[in-house]
């Protein structure tokens, strides 16, 4: 089904000339030429005849009632069309923003989470610092936003809670009154009782506390929309980034009421996504109604500081991990009691995360006979959080890890052995974990053997003695770990095959890029399984226009669901091309074959391009036009990454001195494009132990680094250049490429690695433990503490 | 509003805007070169890299008003005829870009690096994208990219 | 940004009859803290008057032991110009550590000193060089020109023309950036004069903005070795403090910046 009256604009014409005549020259991929020549169509870069501006009047305090709410001298602002607000939502039927936990997903006492209304727009109090107010449509973007200064908002500020801990004392002040004591879900998994068992039994005990500090996750590319409604059809256009447009259809449909037959969503260039462009925002719906109403297109251009205010925030976990092991350095059981920090709202993914992410792989890639973890999901006046970059995968293998390392300290266990003895063996798989996940492959020794020879683990001695020489620090670390992924909440992954006049073919599947290569993986893997070359076939995603479903990009997923949907989809074209190909040849189909983009019969052969081009009509359904579809199983990407640090003890600078990883990813594809998953990911995490964290001020719930200026990003100056990696590949058999995906393997592995390496460095001087991020400062500010303590265990 | 004319990627052009309008939203708005992009409010993501008479300037961090009569050139300006710029070769070749919306910035300061320092060590490199933020690429590729621009340049490609 | 008017001088009369023309009218360096000081609506001047074309406020020039740079210089210009490099090669150096090299093809000296933020690099140098700022109106000394953050001794419709240099016989900086914002969270710069005194000027840590660290200078004057500032400590009480750094990190970077700077002279 194809709308048949709306055009999209095309975005200008590339150059595509230009590669073959540049010299010398071999393209990664073939997203490159439109992005290193301008000629990308970010969100922000598409424009409407006739548009007007949106600007958010986003609240300035953490907690408060609106006591009256005063949009007449904006409006009366030359070049204002417009001023929305809570009862324009309201009047138009909107429902809340979609968040928190399926309905299906009960919590203790066959509890449901207590989900408080999440308005596009505040209606009589506000949770957190930036929560969209009200929204002004003007002439231009600069007098928009002028005009959301005369909005006259007197509010009644309340007490707030921007912390965990604050939110759950007994003293602090109600949220929502949804949700007594803020508690909006305790989620639990596993047996309490056997693991309370095992800990009676156990020889050795170790915990630990861990908080996975809240982030911005801050993509290049500010969130951006553009409304357009279509009168004569009674149809609606969204242009926003997305990760996948099943899932932005959906919910933007539950929330404004639109049929989603009646909305299509375009997506072409997204500046980046790490989770946070698989859901909606308030100011798409706010602008789809504003367009009906007023018969323009409206565009919104957040800035960054709206993606530090009102983009989800991401982790924003605290993970308590305790640890059982037998006199023989066997593990008995692990048990985790986690508290997630949801927010002001459920929104996003958050609470997905905060229960199913957390727990389903919290023995990582052990064999622990035991295994029970609580979350309580809390509210607080901050940002609602949802995915970043591994949402929940990294957390839980980073705690497993220090776990595991801080048992090793404990009781004198080697790191490597301790770890050796008590993985799950290739012989045991498929192995059901203690919390019902059923891990299908995976050799975690040979990957760890892989890693620590990679790393030289064994001439460590040797490097830290130069770095003492030189008055540093240096610390080794390594983490062994696994994370689940391929799940998605799209029962399958569809991919279509379109024709056209000439004989090319568009191949389409639903999920979105933004970074990850789809356009180059999938034409090569597409022309890879016809046997021909890429010239002639072309990609397209996020195309709403095409009825074609699936899953979002998330959880390292794409490759292998949308991957192996591709691979079905080409031998579906040559089952579809094999009785014209019959026909063409005088032959019966089932002497037919098909090699190398040729059906051959009887001595004769046509070629696939050829046959396309001669049945190809200028009616809009081609003969070898068709469909696939597939569901795919998760899967367990594993690795070790080894990290070595170094601290200028002077000014407790941190310098990642060395780092080797070895990732079981199963079947790689696109060695070039895994690798700069890596890298991206392995930095994300580096950026999360040594710089970034979003901090709200305790007292009054405003937020202090609101801009670049106050929130560290990771630079070129604090990477790893010399990175190594090399992939162990033991395919998986639950979907047709043996791939186990790539996208979040880089921030698991780093942020354990890292952490074991810091605390590595930092225990001869006294500190036991610190949470990320480890900044200079509190490097400096931990050894001037402890200068006795690590004088002692030195000298020791 | 006031009549605004520059050289943009060899051309004059002129429009009319705001005083207040930002050069980069003069570029993008009033002149359609939307390969220019706008990461930030604080001048720190370098996505809105430009060359102003030679140089690489933020062109957020500037008023349209301030370039009148300068001589500008953009992302979408440095091929030349049918042969990309060495440093956009030296990118792709080296898959230093993932979603490239920091890329056009990338590329600007990366040829401006080169312009300053032609066999930049790499930190060099390091310290003249200080100015430039990626999330996606982890920088590694993008420092070879740089690297790999300025063995391209002096094999004279 | 506000709505504002903006305005090109064609020299330094006409910039000053621009800027008094208008109660509200602001001048315009290289706006590279103006700029986003107005996209954040966190200043709202009527008139921004362009100071890019006034000739009086350019070049560099080295006669009789001084090194007159003028206002509008740009942080690029005096990195890499060859007679900065060799009159005050620690002011080169300095220049060359200033925000980023897009910034530093904008940012000029003259703006950073009338802007006075209290982490901007120059402060530190111009209190260490003993730097003269001249305006459109008289020469002010460096000790009397800071005044605290943000705030300098410069008038309603004072124009800074030039920076005079007195060439010392060597100088260096030494900085620890801020890790987020690139400015300095201590920088400290270390002047051996012409006469044989010494100066240290620190910026990015002091509470109350830019500062010279007399204790430093003292133990200097008298022995102009690494030994001198074993032992010496900044107050922390009049340090900054924040969410980045406690006063006490910022009172001992201080310190290890000096040592720092004081290295690359020995």
């Amino acid at each position: 089904m194809r709308f048949s009256v709306f055009v999209l604009p095309q975005p200008q014409s590339v150059p595509h000339l230009l590669l073959e005549k540049a010299s010398n020259m071999q393209p990664s991929r073939r997203e490159d030429l439109r992005l290193i020549q301008g000629a990308g169509h970010y969100t922000a870069d598409w424009n409407q005849p006739g548009q007007l501006y949106g600007f958010v009047l986003r609240s300035p305090h953490a907690h408060a009632d609106i006591v009256s709410l005063n949009i007449e001298p904006a409006r009366a602002m030359p070049g204002v069309v417009r001023v929305m607000t809570f009862a324009d939502t309201q009047a138009a039927g909107f429902k809340s923003l979609v968040g928190g936990v399926a309905p299906n997903v009960k919590g203790v006492g066959d509890s449901a989470m207590l989900k408080p209304f999440y308005p596009v727009l505040a209606d009589k109090k506000v949770h957190y610092v930036g929560q969209a107010v009200a929204y002004v449509i003007a002439e231009s973007a600069a007098v928009a936003q002028d005009a959301t200064e005369a909005i006259e908002v007197e509010y009644n500020e309340l007490p707030p809670v921007v912390t965990v801990e604050d939110a759950v004392a007994a003293s602090a002040p109600q949220l929502h009154t949804e949700a007594p004591g803020n508690v909006a879900f305790v989620y639990q998994r596993g047996d309490a009782a056997a693991v309370e068992e095992a800990f009676k039994k156990a020889k050795y005990t170790s915990k630990i506390h861990l908080e996975s500090q809240r982030l911005i996750v801050n993509p290049m590319e500010p969130r951006a929309c553009l409304a357009v409604y279509h009168k004569e059809e009674d149809r609606y256009t969204l242009y926003s980034s997305s990760q996948g447009i099943v899932n932005m259809r959906n919910q933007v449909s539950t929330v404004t009421g639109i049929p989603q037959a009646k909305l299509e969503i375009v997506a072409e260039d997204v500046g980046g996504s790490f989770g946070i462009r698989s859901t909606p925002y308030p100011e798409y719906m706010a602008s789809l109604l504003a367009a009906k109403e007023l018969g323009r297109p409206i565009k919104w251009v957040g800035t960054r500081t709206d993606s530090f205010l009102s983009d989800y925030h991401g982790r924003a976990l605290e993970l308590n991990g305790e640890i059982a092991i037998d006199e023989n350095g066997k593990f008995l059981a692990f048990r985790w009691d986690d508290r997630v920090d949801l927010g002001g709202y459920a929104g996003g993914n958050g609470a997905f995360i905060g229960t199913n992410n957390v727990t389903i792989t919290c023995g990582g890639v052990y064999d622990v006979p035991a295994l029970y973890a609580r979350t309580r999901l809390i509210y607080t006046n901050t940002t609602p959080i949802s995915a970043y970059r591994g949402a929940g995968r990294p957390d839980i293998a980073f705690a497993i890890e220090r776990l595991v390392d801080q048992a090793c300290h404990d009781h004198g266990f080697d790191p490597v052995e301790l770890r050796r003895k008590n993985f799950v063996t290739p012989a045991q798989m498929p192995y059901k974990t203690a919390i019902g996940t059923n891990y299908d492959c995976g050799d975690f020794a040979a990957v760890m053997d892989d890693a620590l020879a990679q790393a030289d683990y064994a001439g460590y001695a040797a490097r830290k003695a130069a770095s003492e020489k030189a008055g540093k620090i240096r610390g080794i670390g390594f983490a062994t770990f696994l994370e689940a992924s391929g799940g998605g909440n799209t029962p399958s992954d569809q991919t279509a095959a379109r024709f056209n006049a000439k004989g090319e073919v568009t191949i389409y599947c639903a999920a979105g890029a933004s970074g990850q290569g789809h356009e180059t993986t999938f034409v090569w893997l597409f022309a890879k399984e016809l046997g021909v070359p890429e010239k002639g076939i072309s990609y397209r995603a996020s195309d709403s226009s095409m009825a074609v479903v699936g899953n979002g990009t998330g959880g390292s997923r794409t490759l292998l669901g949308q991957g192996s949907s591709f691979k079905l989809l080409a031998q579906k074209v040559i089952e579809k091309a094999k009785p014209h190909a019959a026909e063409a040849l005088g032959a019966s189909a089932g002497d037919v074959t098909y090699a190398e983009g040729k059906f051959s019969a009887g001595g004769k052969s046509v070629g696939l391009w050829e046959l396309a081009q001669k049945l190809a009509t200028s009616a809009s359904a081609h003969p070898f036009d068709c469909g696939a579809e597939g569901t795919f199983g998760v899967t367990f990407p594993n690795g070790c990454h080894v990290a070595e640090v170094e601290f200028d003890p002077i000014t407790g600078v941190a310098e990642i001195a060395a780092y080797a990883a070895v990732d079981d990813l199963g079947n790689v594809m696109q060695p070039t494009l895994v690798l700069g998953q890596v890298h991206g990911g392995v930095v994300q995490g580096a950026g999360q132990v040594f710089a970034e964290h979003a901090v709200y001020d305790r007292e009054s719930g405003q937020f202090l680094t609101g801009s670049f200026m106050d929130y560290t990003m990771p630079r070129a100056s604090m990477v790893p250049l010399a990175m190594k990696w090399r992939g162990h590949a033991v395919p998986t058999k639950s979907n047709l490429l043996g791939a186990k995906g790539v996208g979040e393997s880089g921030c698991s592995g780093s942020l354990p690695a890292l952490m074991n390496a810091v605390m590595n460095a930092l225990r001869p001087y006294g500190v036991d433990n610190m949470q990320m991020p480890i900044t200079a400062a509190k490097v400096w500010q931990a050894l001037q503490e402890n200068q006795g303590a690590g004088a002692e265990r030195r000298a020791a | 509003m006031s009549k605004i004319e520059m050289t943009v990627n060899g051309k004059k052009v002129s429009g009319e805007a705001e005083d207040r309008t930002l050069l980069v939203n003069f570029l993008r708005d009033n002149l359609s070169l939307t390969g220019t992009h706008v990461g930030c409010d604080t001048s720190q993501c370098g996505c809105c890299t430009i060359h102003l008479n030679g140089e690489a300037v933020k062109s957020c961090t500037m008023l349209a008003a301030q370039a009148e009569g300068a001589d500008i050139v953009t992302i979408e300006g440095m091929a030349k005829g049918e042969k990309l710029h060495p440093v956009q070769q030296a990118f792709t070749e080296c898959h230093g870009l993932q979603c490239g919306f920091c890329t056009p910035g990338m590329i600007m300061t990366s040829a401006a690096i080169l312009k300053q320092s032609p066999n930049p060590t790499e930190e060099e490199i390091v310290k003249g994208l200080h100015g430039n933020l990626c999330r996606c690429t982890g920088y590694v590729n993008i420092v070879k990219s740089v690297k790999r621009a300025a063995e391209i340049i002096n094999s004279g490609g | 940004m506000y709505a504002l008017s903006y305005q090109r001088a064609k020299s330094l009369e006409d910039a000053a009859t621009l800027l008094a023309a208008e109660p509200e009218a602001k001048l315009m360096a290289g706006g590279q803290t103006l700029i986003p000081t107005l996209k954040a609506r966190l200043a709202q001047p009527s008139h921004l008057v362009d100071l890019a074309r006034v000739k009086e406020l350019q070049g560099i020039e080295l006669k009789g032991g001084v090194l007159s740079i003028g206002a509008m210089t740009r942080h690029f210009d005096v990195m890499s110009s060859p007679v900065v490099q060799k009159a005050i090669p620690g002011l080169a150096n300095l220049a060359s550590l200033i925000g980023d090299l897009q910034v530093r093809n904008r940012g000029t000296m003259g703006g950073s000193i009338a802007n006075n933020d209290p982490a901007a690099d120059y402060p530190a140098g111009v209190l260490a060089h003993n730097t003269t700022i001249v305006t459109n109106r008289r020469e002010i000394a460096a000790d009397d020109y800071f005044q605290g953050m943000f705030a300098t001794a410069l008038e309603e419709g004072e124009i800074i023309i030039r920076l005079d240099w007195p060439v010392p016989k060597q100088s260096a900086y030494s900085k620890f950036e801020h890790p987020a914002s690139g400015y300095a969270m201590a920088g400290t710069c270390i002047a051996q004069l012409a006469d044989g005194s010494v100066r240290v000027g620190v910026t990015g840590a002091g509470s109350s903005g830019a500062f010279r660290w007399t204790e430093a200078e003292e133990a200097l004057a008298k022995s102009f070795s690494l030994k001198s500032l074993e032992g010496l400590k900044i107050d922390p009480e009049n340090c900054l403090a924040d969410l980045h750094a406690p006063a006490e990190y910022r009172a001992h970077l201080v310190g290890v910046m000096a040592t720092r700077a004081l290295q690359k002279m020995l």
